[in-house]
């Protein structure tokens, strides 16, 4: 029998995932609670941008982005390190964040988490950019914040076997 | 034991200094690390150092954690010493593969110390 996860989208999509999974990382990797907000997120000229994908029974990517003060608190608290700039360190520290975030949110559905591969994390950082997905499956897309900075996490899922 | 020379593989280097810090915080002291930034790497300094512990992840570019270990055990480079994976895949799928591959532990990331503590003395304490 072809292994399908159709008829569990509603558990695939299911908002609560990703807030555990965020919740998990952050306390975890960085010893920090992160609680949802409903928003605006602080808007700052430059931004940093990791991406990951996912591949098999659900394609799409897991997307993470937050203001350079944001990215380099995070990184700060991975390292033990102070940042003054978003420099490789950084973007190496967000790109992992993002690659923890994608295992974890797809570690709380079993099917999924057997049958769907990662990609290596790809980090984007400048101003002005948006990130464009046409017509996908679903898509959540949250607001977190902790010790005073903000991050917007994406799930986009365009095809869901 | 004296000093427990450690190799972490990761292409991240942020990771590698988080493990680093998971394992001093794990009690492992006084603690030696070498550090790969890929599989090809990891295998270059076993070729030179001996280490007691080996700790790689999986999911790296040109060189992936699990081919590093099939490698390692082809090429017959630090036999006997316990290899775990560190990754961020976790179904059962995954740990059988690298079980396969000839790792004898498997932390998911993300992790706190103390897993890396559970994971890790047993395997060092056994070698």
């Amino acid at each position: 029998m072809t292994l399908s996860l159709r008829k569990s989208v509603d558990l695939v999509s299911d908002p609560k995932n990703l807030d555990a999974s965020v919740e998990e990382v952050f306390q975890m990797m960085l010893g920090v609670n992160s609680q949802r907000f409903e928003g605006p997120m602080e808007i700052e000229e430059e931004s940093v941008t990791a991406v990951v994908g996912f591949g098999g029974l659900l394609s799409g990517a897991c997307v993470f982005k937050s203001g350079s003060s944001a990215a380099m608190k995070i990184a700060a608290y991975m390292t033990g390190m102070e940042f003054t700039e978003v420099d490789d360190t950084v973007k190496d520290g967000i790109g992992e964040i993002c690659n923890m975030l994608a295992g974890a949110w797809k570690g709380k559905v079993p099917d999924l988490s057997a049958n769907c591969g990662l990609s290596v994390p790809a980090v984007i950082t400048g101003r002005d950019y948006n990130l464009h997905v046409q017509a996908p499956e679903f898509k959540l897309c949250h607001l977190y914040q902790f010790d005073n900075a903000s991050f917007e996490v994406t799930i986009i899922c365009d095809g869901l076997q | 034991m004296g000093e427990i020379r450690t190799l972490i593989v990761d292409d991240s280097s942020v990771m590698r200094k988080i493990v680093e810090r998971s394992l001093r915080q794990a009690g492992l002291d006084p603690l030696v690390v070498y550090e790969a930034g890929s599989g090809v790497e990891g295998l270059e300094v076993l070729k030179s150092k001996e280490v007691h512990l080996i700790l790689s992840d999986i999911n790296m570019p040109s060189m992936d954690g699990l081919e590093f270990l099939r490698q390692l055990r082809a090429q017959n480079l630090a036999p006997g010493v316990p290899v775990v994976m560190i990754t961020t895949e976790s179904s059962e799928e995954h740990v059988k593969q690298a079980i396969l591959a000839g790792a004898q532990g498997y932390i998911r990331k993300p992790f706190t110390a103390e897993q890396v503590k559970e994971r890790v003395l047993p395997l060092l304490n056994a070698a």
